[in-house]
C-alpha cells in the first residue's frame, strides 16, 4: 500500500508541476500589524479557494506566490478578526492592520480526528474554554475545578471537598444508568485515563458492608493530575452529534484538551506566583446545648459531664485549620521558523481545611514543533506530573469511625483534645476521636505520571487546488499510583482489641494507555467555490491497568510495612481492553455559505461480548451561513446568521468484565477456595448507543453582540443496566442492554460587548441551560437504585419517569414498582436542576481588570443523609429551631426524626444555589515602569466567595458515590467544601 | 479517485485484523468445572462453600436476634437496626432493605456454589463412586442447612427449593412444603453420606474437626434434620433423627460443627464478635437480664458495660452481648446443647420424665439446679423455652421458637408503635 501511495503521489505531483507552468504566477508581499502598528508574528495568510498559504515572519512580513489574478488573501490570527484583502498582479503589496476581536467566530474548533473547522462554520454547539477563562481569573487546584460554570450543558459535581479533586461530569443529562457517564478525555491526541481508584479504606470504614456495595472510598479522579496552567483550550463535545467520530467511547461526551505551544518569534517568559488561604465554604454551626436540652436528649444520662465539661465548637476545631495555598508557575516559549518550543513548569502546595490534609503537585511540560522539511512536520508533547494528595477519612461508613460520622455523634461537651504527652483520650460518644483520627491517620494518593504524544504530518501531494496529507499520531499515558491508608493501632478504634489492631492498606496501580492512529486528509477546491475535505483513518487504543492492594492488619507496634503485621491479605485487579476503529468523513464547504459533513466510525472492542462485531456510528451535519448569501448588503450589522443541524451516534462500553462469570477466590483455614460471584456474566453484552439530534442558530451583530440557541434530543438505546436477577439464583445482578432514555434540552448564550472604548471595556457572557430526562423504555421491572434504601431516598428507574427522580416513602405514595401493586413510593424531587445560568464579566478600566462569574442553579434535589446522622445523634445545628413542623411544636431535629421511616421528605432537599464562582481583580503596572518591556500584573482572586443556598449542609454540590453513572445526589458526611482567596503576581516578558 | 480508494484500503486493513478475545484476567470461570474436574479443583469449591457459609451470616444472626428481642444493635451508621427492624412508629420492613436481602442472597449463594460442586463431581470421571457420594452428601447437607435459614426468615412467604438453573428457578412453595423439601434434601444427603466410604475425598477447616468424615458428618446432618422435624411439629420424627445425630447427654454442650474464623491474611474475622464497651454496640435486651436466674453460668454471654448505660433512638441497655469472645471464635451451625433441648421438647407430651431429665442436664450445666416447676405439658414447654432463651442466646433461635409456638405476642415491646415482625418480606428481586 505504501508503494501504491508513493506512485500516486508521484503521478499527481507531475500533473501539478505541469499545471503550475500553465498559469501566470505573481508574488504578493506585505506587512501585518496590530492596531498600534506592532508587527504580528505567525499570522496565517491563505489564498482563498486554494491550498496556498504561509505565515508572517518575525518582523510581521510575508511573501506569497499567487496564481489567480485577482485573488483574495485571507488573514487569520487568534484573538483578531479574520480579514480579507483583494490582490492582483498590479496591486501586489498588501499591508494589513488587524483588529482585535472578542468574537469567538474566528476560533478554530477541532471537529474531526484530524480536521478542524472555524467556529463560524461549525454545525455543533461545541463549548470552548480558553486559557484566560480557565485560569486567568482565579487559581484552581485542579483542571476540572476550573471548568465549573464556564460552559453550557454541564453539571459538575464534586465527590467531596477533599484536596486533590474527584468530580463527576454530566454533559447534557444522564447518559447511562449503570455504565459511566464520564466523558472521554483527550489531551493533545492522547487518550487520558480518568479512573477513580479506591485506596481500600473500606477495610476500616466497612462502608460497603451495609446496604450498598458501591465504592465509597472517595478517591480522586485522575484528570486532576493535569495542570490547568498548561491548557491553551478546552473543547467540550457534549453529545453524539459532535462526538460520533470518537465512536464507542464518546457517549458521555468528549473533552479535548489542547496544551500551549510555542510561537515563532521572541522568546517569551511567563511567571506567576500566588499565595492564598482556604477556609470552610459554609459553617453550619453546632447545636447550642442547655441543661434542659441535654436532659431531653440521648445524652440525658450524661448530664454530669455536660455540667462539668468545657464546651467546644468542634466544627471550628476540626474544619477551621484554614490551610495556606501556594502556587508557582513558570513557562518559556518561543522558536524560529523551523522549531518552536514551550517549556512550562508549575509547583503547587495547598493545604486543606482539615489538619494534615493537602495537595501537592509538580508538573513539567515540554512541547516541541519542528518543520523537518517543506513536506514533513513533527510535533511532540510531553508532560511529567508528580502529585500527592492527603485526603482525610470521610464519607459513609458502617463502623462509626470516619471523621465525619464520628463528628455527628459527639456532643460539644466531649473532651477530645490530647494531653500534654500528645495522647488523645477516647471519645465516649463515638467509636473514634475525630481529632485523633485527623491527626494520626494517613490517606494519601501519590502519582507519578508521564503523558506523551507526538505526530508526524507529511504532505503527500500538493497542487494549487488540492492537497493530501497523512498524519501519523500516537501517544501514551503512563502512571504509577500509590495509595496509602494507614490506621495506626494507637487510634481509639484500633487499640486495645478494638477494630483490626491497626491497619495499613497499600495500593499500587500501574496504568498504561496507548493509542496509535493514521489519518489521511485530502482537500480539494473547485473553481465554483466548492471545497471538499475528505478524511479517513484507522485507530487503535490499548488500555492496561493493574491494581494491587495489600492489606495488613494486626500491625506490629507502629510499623506500617505490609509484612510488619499479624495478618496480611492481597487483592489484584486487572483491566485489559483493546479497541480498534476506523472512520471516514467528508466535509463540503460552498463559499462558507453551506458547510455540510457526513461521516461514520466503525469500532470493535475486546470488551464487547462478541469481539469480532463491528459497531457503526454515523454522523451528518450542516451549517448555513445566511449572512454570506448576500441577502443583506455589506453594511448590514449582521455579521453572522447561521442555522445549523447535526446528528450523530456514539456508544458506551459495558463496565469491564461484564461478560464474564468469574469465580471469586477466598481462603479458609489456609486453604484456597472459589465461589460463585454476585455478577452473572452476559456473553451478549454490547455497548450503549446514543443518538443525538441538535439544531441551533448563531447570530452576531457588529461583531459585538452575539446570541446562540441550541435544542437537542439525545436518546440512549440499549442502555446498560445491572439488572437485578432473583438472588435465589445465587447471583444478584447481570449487566444487560435493557432500557432506553431520552434527554431533551436547550442551551442559550448571549455575549455582549457592552462597552468598548479606549480605557473602558466591559464584556459579559450569559449562559442558560436546561435538560430533562425520561426513561422511555425499560425491559426489566422498575427498580430503585443509587441510594441506600427507599426510606432514605433513592433514584427511581421506571418507564415514563426521569432517571434522576428521587423517591422515598411518604404519606401519599403514588408510585408502585410493579403494575398493579399498591403504590408504596412517593416522589420528592429530582436530582436534575430546573435550569442553570452563568453570568461571566470581564471589565477593564485603564490598568484595572475585574472579572467575575456568577453561577445559578435553580432547583434540583439532594439526599442529605448528613443531617439524618446528626439528627439521630441529637447533635444537628438546627435541632432546636422550629421551622419545619407545621404544628410549630417540634424542633427540627425531633420533627425530622418523627418522620423517619414513614416520610423521607425532610431529608430530600433543594440543592439549588447561587454562587460567585470566581472573582479576580488585577492591576497591570504601566509599561513605562517595566524596564525592558513586558507586562507585570498584581491582583487578588477568590473562588466560591459568595454562596447562597438553602441546602442544610456544607455544600449542595457533593455526592457520596463518586463518578457512578447515576448516583450523584447522595450526601453522607463528606469532607466539607472550601472557598479560597489568593494574591497573585504575574509577569510576562 | 484517490479519495475513494484510500478509505477503502484502510477499511480493508482494519477489517482484516481482529481483536483477541481476552479471557478475564481476574479469576477463573465457572465453565472450568463442566467436565472431569479433579479432586483438587473440587476441593476449592468445598472450601468456597465453607467460606460462603459465613458470608453475610452476621446479618442473619443480627436480625433474628433483634426481632426476637434478644439484643439491640446500636450504631451511628445505620438507623434501620433500631428503626424498621423493630417496627418503630409507622415504619415497615423494606423488601429492598439489606437486613432482609443480604441474608437471603448470601444463603442462596452457598446453594449455587454447592450446585456447581454437585455438577462438577457428577460430571467428573476422575473420582470414584464413593468419592462422588462424599461430595454429594456434603453439598446437599449444606444446601439444606442454608435453605432452612432462608425459610426461617421468609416463613409463610416460602422459599424456592430448586435453583440450579438461573434461567428457570422453581416456584416459591409454602412454608410447610419448604420444610418438607429441606428434609428430603437432608435425607438424600444422608443416604449419600452412608455410601461415601470411610473418609471424604476433601478436607474441611479446623472448625469441622469432629465432623470431617462421612459418618460423623452424618451426625450433623441428622441433627439439623431433628431441628427441622421440631419446626414441622413432628416430635416422634425429631426423636428418631436425634438418635442418629451427634447428641450426647453426658458430653460437652458446646460440641458442634462450626464456621471457621481466623485473623490470618485473606481469611475472615468473626464479625459477630464486638469489642465490649464501644459506642457502636450489640446491647442485650433488658428483659433478658431482668428474667435471668441468679447464678446462671450462661450469663457469661453478657457483659456489664464499664462505661454505663448506652442509649440510642429511645432504647437503652447496660450489657454488651458477649457470646463470642474474640475475632477468631468459631460460630457453630448447631451444638450438642440444642440437640439435648430438642430432645427435651420432643419428649414433652410423650415422655415428660425424659423431658425433665434432658432439661436437668442443661440446668445443671448452667449451675441453677434441677427443675422444680409444674409437670404439665404447658409448664414444661415454657421451661424449655426459658432454657433455650439462655442456652442459645445470640444464636438466632428465640424469634423462631416463639413464632412456631404461637407466642410472638409475648415478646416485649419497648416503644409505643414498635412491631414484632412475623416474617421478612420476600426480596424485591424475586418478584
Amino acid at each position: 500500500m505504501k508503494r501504491l501511495l508513493r506512485q500516486m503521489a508521484l503521478s499527481v505531483l507531475i500533473v501539478s508541476v505541469f499545471s503550475v507552468i500553465g498559469f501566470s504566477q505573481y508574488t504578493v508581499t506585505g506587512l501585518v500589524t496590530d492596531q498600534s502598528g506592532e508587527p504580528l508574528i505567525g499570522v496565517s495568510v491563505l489564498v482563498q479557494g486554494t491550498t496556498t498559504g504561509t505565515i508572517t515572519e518575525i518582523d510581521g512580513t510575508y511573501t506569497i506566490d499567487v496564481l489567480s489574478d485577482p485573488a483574495n488573501l485571507e488573514f487569520n490570527y487568534l484573538g483578531y478578526a479574520t480579514s480579507t484583502l483583494e490582490v492582483s498582479s498590479d496591486s501586489n503589496l498588501a499591508n494589513l492592520s488587524m483588529t482585535e476581536s472578542a468574537s469567538r467566530l474566528d476560533e478554530v474548533v477541532i471537529t474531526g480526528l484530524a480536521t478542524t473547522v472555524k467556529r463560524s462554520n461549525l454545525a455543533n454547539a461545541v463549548a470552548r474554554v480558553n486559557a484566560q477563562d480557565l485560569v486567568g481569573i482565579a487559581s484552581q487546584s485542579t483542571l476540572e475545578g476550573a471548568l465549573y460554570g464556564k460552559f453550557k450543558g454541564a453539571e459538575i459535581k464534586a465527590n467531596s471537598g477533599a484536596p486533590g479533586g474527584g468530580v463527576a461530569f454530566k454533559l447534557r443529562g444522564v447518559t447511562s444508568i449503570n455504565g459511566s457517564s464520564q466523558p472521554l478525555i483527550i489531551l493533545d491526541g492522547v487518550y487520558i485515563d480518568n479512573s477513580s481508584i479506591p485506596g481500600g479504606l473500606n477495610l476500616v470504614s466497612a462502608a460497603g458492608a451495609g446496604g450498598s456495595t458501591s465504592n465509597q472510598d472517595n478517591p480522586s479522579n485522575r484528570l486532576a493530575d493535569i495542570d490547568p496552567n498548561d491548557i491553551e483550550s478546552v473543547e467540550i463535545l457534549k453529545g453524539a452529534s459532535a462526538a460520533a467520530i470518537y465512536g464507542s467511547r464518546a457517549a458521555g461526551g468528549v473533552v479535548i484538551l489542547t496544551t500551549k505551544r510555542g510561537k515563532s518569534g521572541k522568546t517569551r517568559i511567563s511567571f506567576g506566583q500566588s499565595v492564598g488561604k482556604t477556609s470552610q465554604l459554609r459553617k453550619l454551626g453546632v447545636r447550642q446545648w442547655t441543661e434542659e436540652k441535654v436532659l431531653g436528649s440521648n445524652f440525658a444520662d450524661d448530664i454530669d459531664n455536660f455540667r462539668a465539661g468545657q464546651i467546644h465548637n468542634y466544627e471550628d476545631e476540626l474544619y477551621g485549620s484554614g490551610g495556606s495555598l501556594f502556587n508557582t508557575r513558570l513557562s518559556v516559549s518561543g522558536g524560529d521558523d523551523k522549531t518552536k518550543f514551550f517549556i512550562g513548569g508549575s509547583y503547587k502546595n495547598e493545604e486543606g481545611i482539615v489538619s494534615k490534609t493537602g495537595y501537592k503537585k509538580t508538573s513539567v511540560r515540554i512541547n516541541l514543533d519542528h518543520k523537518i522539511s517543506d513536506l514533513f512536520t513533527a510535533t511532540l508533547s510531553s508532560n511529567y506530573i508528580s502529585s500527592s494528595a492527603d485526603r482525610g477519612f470521610f464519607n459513609n461508613d458502617n463502623s462509626g469511625n470516619t471523621i465525619g460520622i464520628s463528628f455527628t455523634s459527639t456532643p460539644s461537651w466531649a473532651q477530645l483534645q490530647p494531653n500534654d504527652a500528645g495522647v488523645y483520650p477516647s471519645n465516649p460518644y463515638a467509636p473514634s476521636n475525630f481529632l485523633e483520627t485527623a491527626a494520626l491517620i494517613t490517606n494519601n494518593e501519590s502519582v507519578g505520571r508521564f503523558i506523551g504524544g507526538g505526530s508526524i504530518t507529511g504532505k503527500i501531494l500538493q497542487t494549487d487546488k488540492s492537497s493530501l496529507k497523512a498524519v501519523f499520531r500516537g501517544g501514551i499515558d503512563f502512571y504509577n499510583l500509590s495509595t496509602s491508608a494507614i490506621f495506626p493501632n494507637s487510634l481509639q478504634f484500633q487499640r486495645d482489641g478494638a477494630g483490626l489492631n491497626g491497619a495499613s492498606v497499600q495500593g499500587f496501580t500501574k496504568n498504561l494507555n496507548s493509542n496509535l492512529a493514521l489519518f489521511l486528509v485530502h482537500n480539494q477546491y473547485l473553481d465554483n467555490g466548492m471545497s471538499f475535505t475528505t478524511s479517513a483513518g484507522v485507530t487503535q487504543e490499548d488500555f492496561n491497568q493493574n491494581t494491587i492492594l495489600g492489606e495488613a492488619t494486626d500491625l506490629i507496634g507502629s510499623q506500617t510495612n505490609l509484612d510488619q503485621a499479624g495478618s496480611r491479605n492481597v487483592t489484584q485487579n486487572r483491566r485489559i481492553q483493546q479497541d480498534k476503529g476506523f472512520f471516514a468523513q467528508e466535509e463540503v464547504n460552498y463559499k462558507d455559505m453551506i458547510v455540510a459533513t457526513v461521516g461514520f466510525r466503525g469500532d470493535k472492542s475486546s470488551n464487547n461480548g462478541d469481539v469480532k462485531k463491528l459497531f457503526f456510528y454515523p454522523k451528518a451535519n450542516v451549517a448555513i451561513n445566511l449572512q454570506n448569501f448576500n441577502f443583506w448588503n455589506s453594511a448590514s450589522p449582521i455579521t453572522q446568521f447561521k442555522v445549523r443541524a447535526a446528528y450523530g451516534e456514539s456508544g458506551n462500553f459495558a463496565r469491564f468484565g461484564s461478560k464474564f462469570t468469574t469465580l471469586n477466590s477466598t481462603i479458609v483455614d489456609g486453604r484456597a477456595g472459589v465461589f460463585t460471584p454476585s455478577l452473572l456474566g452476559n456473553i451478549t453484552v454490547g455497548p450503549e448507543r446514543q443518538k443525538e439530534l441538535e439544531v441551533g442558530i448563531d447570530l452576531e451583530i457588529n461583531r459585538r453582540f452575539s446570541f446562540d440557541a441550541t435544542y437537542y434530543i439525545k436518546s440512549v438505546e440499549d442502555l446498560l443496566l445491572e439488572a437485578r436477577v432473583p438472588t435465589s439464583s445465587g447471583f444478584s445482578s447481570q449487566v444487560t442492554n435493557a432500557a432506553s432514555l431520552q434527554n431533551k434540552g436547550i442551551e442559550l448564550g448571549l455575549e455582549l460587548g457592552l462597552v468598548s472604548s479606549q480605557d473602558f471595556n466591559w464584556n459579559a457572557r450569559i449562559g442558560f441551560w436546561k435538560n430533562t430526562s425520561e426513561v422511555t423504555d425499560l425491559a426489566v421491572p422498575a427498580f430503585t437504585t443509587g441510594g441506600f434504601a427507599d426510606f432514605l431516598g433513592n433514584h427511581l428507574i421506571k418507564e415514563g419517569f426521569s432517571p434522576t427522580t428521587l423517591i422515598g416513602v411518604g404519606p401519599n405514595p403514588t408510585i408502585a414498582l410493579n403494575e398493579g401493586d399498591t403504590p408504596s413510593l412517593q416522589e420528592f424531587g429530582n436530582a436534575e436542576a430546573d435550569f442553570q445560568m452563568s453570568w461571566a464579566n470581564n471589565i477593564s478600566y485603564n490598568n484595572f481588570d475585574l472579572s467575575f462569574i456568577w453561577h445559578w442553579k435553580k432547583g434540583g434535589s439532594n439526599i442529605n443523609l448528613s443531617t439524618l446522622l446528626f439528627d439521630l445523634n441529637n447533635t444537628t445545628h438546627d435541632f432546636d429551631d422550629i421551622t419545619l413542623d407545621p404544628e410549630g411544636v417540634l424542633g427540627n431535629g425531633a420533627y425530622r426524626l418523627s418522620l423517619l421511616g414513614s416520610n423521607t421528605e425532610p431529608y430530600i432537599e433543594d440543592s439549588g444555589y447561587i454562587r460567585l464562582r470566581e472573582i479576580g481583580l488585577y492591576y497591570t503596572l504601566p509599561s513605562s515602569l517595566i524596564p525592558g518591556g513586558g507586562t507585570f500584573k498584581i491582583g487578588f482572586s477568590g473562588t466560591n466567595l459568595i454562596n447562597i443556598f438553602d441546602y442544610n449542609s456544607y455544600d449542595p454540590e457533593v455526592s457520596n458515590f463518586g463518578a457512578n453513572g447515576l448516583s450523584n445526589a447522595v450526601e453522607v458526611t463528606p469532607f466539607p467544601s472550601s472557598k479560597r482567596f489568593d494574591f497573585h503576581i504575574k509577569a510576562d516578558f | 479517485m484517490i479519495k475513494y480508494i484510500i478509505p477503502f484500503f484502510l477499511i480493508l486493513s482494519v477489517a482484516s485484523c481482529d481483536i483477541e478475545d481476552l479471557s478475564n484476567p481476574n479469576g477463573s470461570s465457572i465453565a472450568g468445572f463442566d467436565k472431569d474436574a479433579t479432586k483438587s479443583s473440587l476441593q476449592t469449591l468445598v472450601t468456597g462453600i465453607e467460606d460462603l457459609l459465613r458470608q453475610d451470616v452476621g446479618f442473619y444472626y443480627d436480625v433474628v436476634s433483634i426481632v426476637g428481642r434478644e439484643y439491640y444493635f446500636f450504631t451511628g451508621s445505620d438507623p434501620r437496626y433500631t428503626g424498621e427492624v423493630l417496627g418503630k412508629g409507622q415504619s415497615q420492613l423494606d423488601n429492598a432493605g439489606f437486613y432482609g436481602t443480604r441474608p437471603f442472597s448470601g444463603r442462596y449463594r452457598t446453594v449455587k456454589t454447592a450446585n456447581v460442586l454437585i455438577d462438577g463431581a457428577t460430571n467428573s470421571s476422575l473420582i470414584t463412586p464413593a468419592d462422588l457420594n462424599g461430595y454429594l452428601g456434603y453439598a446437599k447437607t449444606m444446601q439444606a442447612y442454608e435453605l432452612h435459614l432462608v425459610a426461617n426468615l421468609q416463613f409463610e412467604n416460602g422459599i424456592r427449593l430448586d435453583v440450579s438453573d438461573p434461567q428457570n428457578l422453581s416456584d416459591f412453595v409454602s412454608y410447610q412444603e419448604s420444610l418438607a423439601g429441606i428434609q428430603s434434601l437432608l435425607d438424600e444427603g444422608a443416604s449419600n453420606l452412608g455410601a461415601a466410604g470411610g473418609s471424604f475425598p476433601f478436607s474441611l477447616s479446623g472448625a469441622m474437626t469432629d465432623f470431617s468424615d462421612p459418618s460423623s458428618f452424618l451426625g450433623f446432618n441428622r441433627g439439623i434434620s431433628a431441628r427441622i422435624a421440631l419446626y414441622q411439629g413432628n416430635k416422634s420424627d425429631a426423636l428418631s433423627k436425634l438418635s442418629s445425630s451427634f447428641m450426647d447427654m453426658g458430653g460437652d454442650l458446646n460440641v458442634g460443627p462450626a464456621r471457621f474464623y481466623s485473623s490470618a491474611g485473606g481469611d475472615f474475622n468473626n464479625n459477630l464478635f464486638r469489642t465490649p464497651d464501644q459506642a457502636d454496640a450489640i446491647i442485650v435486651h433488658p428483659s433478658l437480664i431482668a428474667d435471668a436466674t441468679a447464678g446462671d453460668a450462661r450469663l457469661s454471654k453478657v457483659l456489664l458495660r464499664q462505661s454505663g448505660t448506652l442509649t440510642l433512638d429511645g432504647l437503652s441497655g447496660d450489657y454488651d452481648v458477649f457470646v463470642y469472645k474474640s475475632l477468631t471464635d468459631f460460630v457453630p451451625f448447631i451444638r450438642n446443647e440444642e440437640l439435648i433441648l430438642i430432645n427435651a421438647e420432643a419428649n414433652i407430651g410423650g415422655n415428660n420424665g425424659a423431658a425433665i431429665a434432658a432439661i436437668n442436664v442443661i440446668r445443671n450445666a448452667a449451675g441453677i439446679g434441677d427443675y422444680s416447676g409444674g409437670m404439665d405439658d404447658a409448664s414444661l414447654i415454657n421451661e424449655v423455652l426459658y432454657q433455650r432463651r439462655y442456652s442459645l442466646l445470640g444464636e438466632a433461635h428465640r424469634w423462631v421458637d416463639m413464632r412456631r409456638l404461637g407466642k410472638l405476642g409475648d415478646l416485649p415491646i419497648d416503644r409505643e408503635g414498635d412491631d414484632v415482625w412475623v416474617q421478612f418480606p420476600r426480596p424485591v428481586t424475586e418478584n
